[in-house]
């Protein structure tokens, strides 16, 4: 080993070679991702941009129609019943689960004895498998040997007929929601915790009350998970698919979208196309359709966010 | 030397870390193959070409060995997958057979997979990797027929003189499209009216409805409403299936010679209109939260067996599930009532069926044809319908003994060799076709439109489909 090498200046190539050695030392630690996001995100997403303009059945190649898919989506009932299936569990059933989940994280955030317990507790559901509560979920909102209605019926409130009444089936969704509500808690009691105690003290030293509290130290302390918990909500809302799924009985059950329609969410309707009827074009073009939904109601909140979110600061 | 070897070492962690990621995603089955669908699907015709030539030998050895010959050289072995949609026992019924098969076929060996999410063989399909033979619902052979994802059987039929004279008109036509046969229906199903004898002879009545008059007679006869209308028995659920009913009116949902859907024909309409008005002498919220509170279908609180429906629109299944959860139900089983003006239509009915195909790109299509005639056969389709307590295809098995000891199969049996039994048009759209008809019946009966206006909207929709 010669260590000793000639006086040549070698400080000019190899900080460059050497930069550039690291940065593809890189890429090769980087490149299963790459190649998987390549291969399973970037491709099947073009793929899908082309699909939409075109007519394919999955069997015979597909052939280019132009704007038809999307001309047929503009005129097809489905379409807006569907939409406006999925609107109510984005507007009105996940504000409601982001509600009860900063509720829930509240109560958590307490010091009482045995918390942790408590916390644990109401986490566990996050950790069932969705398919695995939606079943379970049948039976406890039974109609007549469910929990839920012999409680109800024992306090003399009337006992709905939950998932087989169409006025129910998206209520009863909700039910479902709020049970799993622990896994949103876990991040808003995260946030809580990160909320400088010294402000609570200070305003309980100048006499404000618990409510005053919450509404001017916690609450614009949360907004910027409250903001993330909102959109991630958005998002997932829109695509809705499993609960319903499973509720209407799977694919071939011709109960596909529960009674009266009622759990016709988007996603159904696209699985309906791709799957069912065949049609990969018309599924791609009403995909690319939630996308650029979810993108503007993404960009309306947030553009409308630097109103209520406080990152800290002045 | 030194950055030599570090770079070595990068590379062996890279090459680790692109392994581990391979392991991963096999284990989560062969998508990869899938993403190469086009090009596999591509090639096949002309692979199955290759397999065909290869196949017809070794199908010609078979023939003759189906008596068992225990000396037939093996060495020509064919290797098919069979995907099946039937689960625990009536899977093994299947695999029983499938045993069998190979007992007697030396050159074929079957392997039979349970595999009852229907969606994987489109996705098997358009990877170019599908199984050798499959079972679909009948329903969905015109699509994927004329789509191109079933081998047609035509010249195989011909070649072998399969008599198809001999399938129930009603079951074979599910599984032709456009002169070609995609499939061969191995089980049928169809409904028939079960009344419970103890609170017909309660209302005064001693024999189960004849004519549709009578059958609304008996239905509202039959129910028993509370002052504040809840229900408590109701006569026949008005939400009855319109298919079956549109045989009894004479009802089309297609007419070939103007390549025209008809979901406006007359008899479907007065179909239709039968349903309305048994349902609205209750209302969508009595029967709403009457059904809601009705027991689970296949359990002993089946509202028929706990006498919550005093007749029931049903199909050769129920005997068996009534042998199972309620013995001791006094039950009768009788004809679809007929209408007055129609007594040509008696025992009408609308088949559904269960098929066996041959998917495209398909390796050993000979092979797999060998399986499905074989299956087909009387003493096979006898074999695994009575395991099943389904309905053979063929009109020679309906006479079986094997039927005997299952409950209710000398009714239906008997009802199979009517010539009013008939099924859904075979449409490539057929799908997208009874979802838009089971929706307009629903917001009909819901009064959310009218029936004019309801199934002139299905027409509408669907028409345009038509290619």
């Amino acid at each position: 080993m010669s260590t000793r090498t000639p006086q040549r200046p070698p400080q000019q190539g190899a900080p460059r070679r050497r930069r550039r050695r690291v940065f593809w030392t890189g890429v090769a630690f980087a490149s299963p991702w790459i190649v998987g996001f390549v291969a399973f995100t970037i491709y099947p997403f073009l793929g899908s941009l082309y699909y939409s303009f075109t007519s394919y059945d999955l069997f015979s190649p597909p052939h280019w129609i132009g704007l038809d898919n999307y001309r047929a989506i503009a005129s097809d009932p489905n379409f807006y019943k569907a939409l406006a299936n999925t609107f109510y569990m984005a507007f009105i059933a996940m504000p409601i689960g982001l509600v009860a989940s900063l509720a829930v994280a509240l109560l958590l955030n307490l010091k009482v004895r045995g918390i942790a317990f408590y916390r644990t507790l109401y986490y566990v559901p996050a950790v069932i498998p969705i398919v695995a509560s939606a079943i379970l979920w049948t039976w406890l909102l039974n109609p007549d040997y469910g929990l839920v209605n012999i409680v109800l019926r024992a306090l003399g409130l009337p006992d709905p007929a939950w998932l087989l009444d169409p006025r129910y089936t998206k209520p009863s969704l909700i039910l479902m929601g709020l049970w799993g509500s622990g896994a949103g808690a876990l991040i808003f009691l995260a946030a809580l915790q990160g909320i400088p105690q010294q402000y609570h003290e200070a305003a309980s030293i100048d006499g404000a009350a618990w409510y005053r509290r919450i509404w001017h130290i916690t609450l614009p302390g949360l907004s910027p998970v409250m903001l993330f918990q909102f959109l991630m909500g958005l998002i997932g809302a829109m695509q809705i698919f499993t609960e319903s799924f499973i509720l209407g009985g799977g694919a071939n059950s011709g109960s596909m979208g529960g009674p009266d329609q009622s759990l016709f969410f988007y996603a159904i309707y696209l699985y309906q196309n791709a799957f069912i009827y065949l049609k990969m074009g018309y599924a791609s073009a009403l995909a690319w359709i939630l996308f650029v939904i979810v993108v503007l109601l993404t960009v309306l909140v947030l553009r409308t966010s630097a109103r209520w979110v406080y990152y800290g600061g002045e | 030397m030194s950055t030599q070897i570090r770079l070595n070492r990068t590379a062996a962690w890279a090459v680790l870390a692109w392994t581990s990621l391979l392991l991963a995603s096999c284990s989560s089955g062969g998508n990869l193959g899938g993403a190469a669908g086009e090009g596999g699907s591509d090639a096949s015709p002309g692979a199955s070409q290759a397999g065909a030539a290869a196949g017809a030998s070794a199908s010609a050895a078979a023939s003759p060995a189906s008596a068992p010959s225990a000396d037939a050289s093996p060495q020509e072995k064919v290797k098919l997958s069979f995907w099946y949609g039937w689960t625990g026992p009536e899977g093994e019924a299947v695999e029983k057979l499938i045993r069998q098969f190979n007992d007697t076929h030396p050159n074929i060996t079957v392997k039979g997979l349970s595999q009852s999410d229907y969606q994987k063989q489109l996705t098997a399909i358009t990877g170019g990797n599908p199984p050798d033979v499959a079972s679909q619902f009948g329903q969905n052979v015109a699509a994927w027929g004329a789509k191109g994802a079933m081998q047609p059987l035509d010249d195989y039929i011909a070649r072998d003189g399969v008599d198809l004279s001999d399938f129930i008109p009603g079951a074979l036509s599910s599984s032709q499209y456009d002169g070609h046969t995609y499939a061969l229906p191995i089980a049928m199903h169809f409904t028939m009216l079960f009344y419970n004898k103890k609170l017909l002879a309660d209302a005064g009545y001693s024999a189960p409805p004849a004519t549709m008059t009578q059958l609304a007679e008996y239905a509202e006869k039959l129910s028993v409403v509370r002052k504040d209308g809840r229900l408590e028995v109701l006569g026949l659920w008005p939400g009855l299936d319109a298919y079956t009913f549109s045989q009894v009116y004479g009802g089309k949902f297609w007419d070939p010679d103007s390549r025209q859907v008809t979901p406006d024909d007359p008899g479907f309409k007065r179909a239709v209109q039968f349903s309305k008005e048994l349902w609205d002498k209750y209302g969508s919220e009595n029967l709403d939260r009457f059904s809601a509170s009705l027991g689970k279908y296949q359990s002993a609180q089946n509202p028929f067996f706990t006498g919550k429906y005093a007749m029931t629109i049903d199909g050769e299944w129920l005997p068996t599930f009534i042998k199972q959860f309620a013995p001791d139900l006094d039950y009768g089983i009788a004809p679809i009532p007929y209408s007055e003006d129609h007594p040509e239509l008696k025992n009408a009915g609308n088949i559904n069926t269960s098929v066996l195909y041959i998917p495209k790109g398909a390796q050993h299509p000979d092979a797999s044809w060998e399986f499905i005639k074989w299956f087909t056969e009387r003493q096979q389709l006898v074999q695994f319908t009575a395991a099943l307590g389904n309905l053979p295809t063929r009109a020679s098995a309906l006479d079986d003994p094997a039927y005997d000891a299952v409950p209710g199969f000398k009714e239906f049996t008997e009802y199979a060799k009517s010539p009013n039994l008939k099924s859904f048009p075979s449409l490539p759209f057929f799908s997208e076709y009874s979802d838009a008809l089971n929706k307009a019946v629903n917001d009909i009966l819901r009064g959310k439109t009218t029936i004019d206006e309801g199934l002139a909207d299905v027409k509408k929709t669907i028409q345009p489909l038509v290619k």
